[in-house]
């Protein structure tokens, strides 16, 4: 039943690094029910020890909805330790997913990193 | 925990009476079958993105509705798009709520109770043993609405089936829901199963309407 290029996208690669004040989440690959965990927690763990983090979606190929939960539970939990979370730099087929569920309604995107 | 399926079902009993409310009934049956596909996708047995669903588990959840579909699902491998699979689960659909409702008495939140209307028509009631649970659910839709933060992503899949049931109006007073409109459409299109879900009973509502239309 799996119609998308799972075989050609790798798997999820996650970074982190602190640039002027930003902790900078860079995720890599594909966000699918796999790997939605580890992106939660990435982002997560990252919320524990910044005031300010940025999810770096540049090299994001593919997200599913498991991924978009993932990354809205942490733009939750952004929220009510009062920190500052912004989406980057969203690749061409994860920002269409973006889009048609609206989730700049809900969370902070930008185009480019903010640092 | 409740399964979602089993939270909108309970959400749709009346808690003065028992008696169960159904408001939209053929939109509530396609709101079902998407409650039954969060429920599975929560269990991390099912993925979706913008139009495709994949079975990504097919170990049972010790749920057997939810083991059904997903046996059924991991079978039909020429399915393969949500719409395809909330048609397909909606025309072969038995009877999800009364599954939900038997779920629900066994776990003593219900009781089920059979009265006599004029000496003959059996009457179906299902007064509440733990009103707690659905106050719960009742509370969560609430701050889902009410509140401008983000909620958690269990919340907005019960609003996104909440709404297209109708059963929005037994948590929240109708200016509420008209002052929160924008809020609940936000939250129903975050996700590919509920705007699939709309879609389905927005297609359903406009070919009714062309029958009724054709049969005046």
């Amino acid at each position: 039943m799996l119609t998308n290029k799972k075989a050609e996208i790798p798997m999820i690669q996650l970074t982190q690094e602190t640039r002027s004040g930003w902790c900078v989440v860079g995720v890599r690959g594909r966000a699918d029910a796999e790997a939605a965990d580890e992106l939660e927690g990435a982002l997560r763990a990252a919320l524990e020890l910044h005031p300010k983090v940025a999810a770096d979606l540049a090299a994001l190929d593919y997200i599913s909805s498991a991924g978009l939960r993932a990354v809205i539970q942490a733009a939750r939990a952004a929220q009510a330790k009062n920190i500052e979370f912004a989406v980057c730099s969203l690749s061409a087929p994860v920002q269409k997913v973006f889009d048609m569920s609206g989730m700049h309604h809900i969370m902070r995107i930008h185009g480019e990193l903010p640092c | 925990m409740l399964t979602m399926l089993e939270e909108v079902v309970l959400l749709a009993v009346d808690e003065k009476n028992g008696q169960l409310r159904s408001t939209r009934e053929f939109g509530t049956a396609y709101a079902l079958v998407g409650a039954l596909f969060f429920d599975l996708a929560m269990a991390r047995k099912i993925d979706t993105d913008t139009e495709t669903v994949h079975v990504i588990d097919t170990t049972p959840t010790g749920n057997a509705t939810l083991d059904r579909v997903l046996g059924e699902m991991a079978r039909r491998t020429d399915l393969t798009t949500v719409r395809g699979w909330i048609e397909e689960l909606f025309l072969r659909r038995q009877d999800l709520e009364g599954e939900a409702l038997a779920s629900l008495i066994e776990r003593g939140i219900l009781r089920h109770e059979v009265s006599k209307l004029l000496w003959v028509i059996d009457v179906e009631r299902f007064p509440m043993v733990d009103k707690k649970r659905q106050q719960h659910v009742k509370l969560r839709l609430a701050q889902a609405i009410l509140t401008d933060e983000i909620p958690d992503t269990r919340d907005i899949m019960l609003v996104s089936i909440a709404e297209p049931c109708g059963l929005l109006g037994y948590v929240l007073s109708s200016s509420e829901l008209e002052n929160r409109k924008q809020r609940i459409a936000m939250l129903c299109n975050l996700e590919t199963i509920s705007r699939t879900v709309t879609a389905a009973i927005l297609n359903l509502d406009a070919s009714l309407r062309q029958t009724m239309t054709k049969v005046v």
